[in-house]
Formats: structure tokens, sequence, C-alpha cells
């Protein structure tokens, strides 16, 4: 695999996460399905994780880059876990409503699960790491596009949670933007 | 202090764009471990559940 090969894939990996936040911003602003808190610090975690793809845009691969992927993920995967655990037992109710019958944090630790499978398949080619080819300053569109994109969910689901908590921590079962009170 | 995580990945992002590689690294190790504390804030309580 060369490190074009391999930027091209970490692009649409991190189209896959940008996707994932716009579709829970999406959500929360249109439907009104405001995020608790672990389910915030879900959306810090798939931050986290495609950090590390977003590093792999900008500097070429790297396998630190792909740690700071697999680090971020299994972080967000246990806060998941945290959130499946509390409503496993039946009738300990649930956060939020199912889509295609699994609620968001399930989906949620899916995803993280697939991400670090993915970065540990993309680690087992060592050829992307091999610079014979000259290393390009400037990136390429769909690489571009993808940084762009996640760069701005970012700030937009920064701008989300200040507005939704505030200074402080986040309320358990939020039902307004604390800074609009 | 929620959004703590989120700005300091987006300075580290902002450090990306800038082609600062060890300083995004920084903001992207403090942004981790601001979460992992919130998230210990927020996992005090004991479920009661037999694994």
């Amino acid at each position: 695999m060369t490190s074009d090969l391999a930027r091209l894939l970490n692009a649409l990996g991190l189209v896959l996460v940008s996707a994932v936040l716009a579709l829970a911003l999406a959500d929360e602003l249109w439907f009104g399905d405001l995020p608790c808190p672990l389910c915030v610090l879900q959306r810090a975690a798939f931050v986290a994780a495609g950090f590390g793809l977003a590093l792999n845009l900008v500097f070429g691969p790297k396998p630190s880059h792909y740690a700071v992927t697999i680090l971020g993920a299994a972080a967000g995967a246990a806060i998941a876990i945290r959130q499946i655990v509390l409503h496993i037992v039946p009738g300990t109710g649930s956060y939020g409503d199912p889509i295609l019958g699994l609620h968001f944090y399930t989906w949620s630790f899916m995803i993280f699960a697939l991400m670090i499978i993915g970065s540990a398949v993309m680690l087992l080619d060592d050829r992307q790491f091999a610079r014979a080819e000259p290393i390009s300053t400037r990136l390429k569109s769909l690489p571009l596009l993808a940084l762009t994109l996640f760069t701005v969910l970012t700030i937009a689901v920064m701008a989300s949670t200040i507005a939704l908590c505030g200074a402080g921590l986040c309320p358990d079962s939020p039902e307004r933007y604390l800074l609009f009170q | 202090m929620m959004s703590l995580p989120f700005l300091l990945f987006a300075c580290g992002l902002g450090a990306a764009w800038l082609r600062q590689r060890v300083v995004a690294m920084g903001f992207w190790v403090a942004g981790m471990v601001v979460m992992l504390v919130l998230f210990r804030i927020h996992a005090s309580s004991v479920v009661n559940i037999a694994l």
C-alpha cells in the first residue's frame, strides 16, 4: 500500500467520523434529542479518534497516528460500554430513541470497535510508512475536504456543548440549553 | 468544563493545519486526559449487575 492510498483510506475514515458527528448534531438540533454527559464524552472520543486520521492526512501515515486513533477509540468504547451497562438490565430504561433498533451508545460502541480493528489492519502494511515518494505539503481534494469537514464539525460540537452545559458539568438529563436560560 | 476536551482537540487540529505536529500531539494528550477525568467524574456510581 502506498502512502497516497493510505491517505485516501484515512480521508474516507475521517469523512465517516465526520458523518457520525454530523448525525449526532442533526439529532440534537432538529429532533431536540439533547445529549447526556456520557453522550457528550462519546462525541469527544470520536474527535479524539478522528484526530489520528487527521494527522495521517496532514503529516503522512505514521504508526503513532494510528495509535492516536486506537487510544481515542478505546476510550470511546469504554465510555459507550459504561452507558450500555447502565441500561442493560431490562426495565432500567434507556436514553434517546433507537435508530434501526439500536440506541446511539450501542452504535457508538460498534463504530469505536470498527475503528480499532480498521487501524490495526492498516498497521499491518509497513509499505505506507516507507518514504520512497516525495512528501507533498499540499493536500489533495478529498483529504482537504475531509480535514475541513472534521475541523468544522469539531468546532460545531464544541459550540453545542458550551450552549448545552455552559462552563460547568452537563446535567444528567438535559432538557434545555443552559446558556440560553 | 465539558467543552474543554473539544477546545483542546480543536486547538490540536489548528496546530495540525499549521503543520506543528508536536504541538498538535500535545493538545491531543491534554484533551484525552481531560476527557478521561470527566469520564471518571461521571462514572462514579456502582452499577448493580452481575457479570
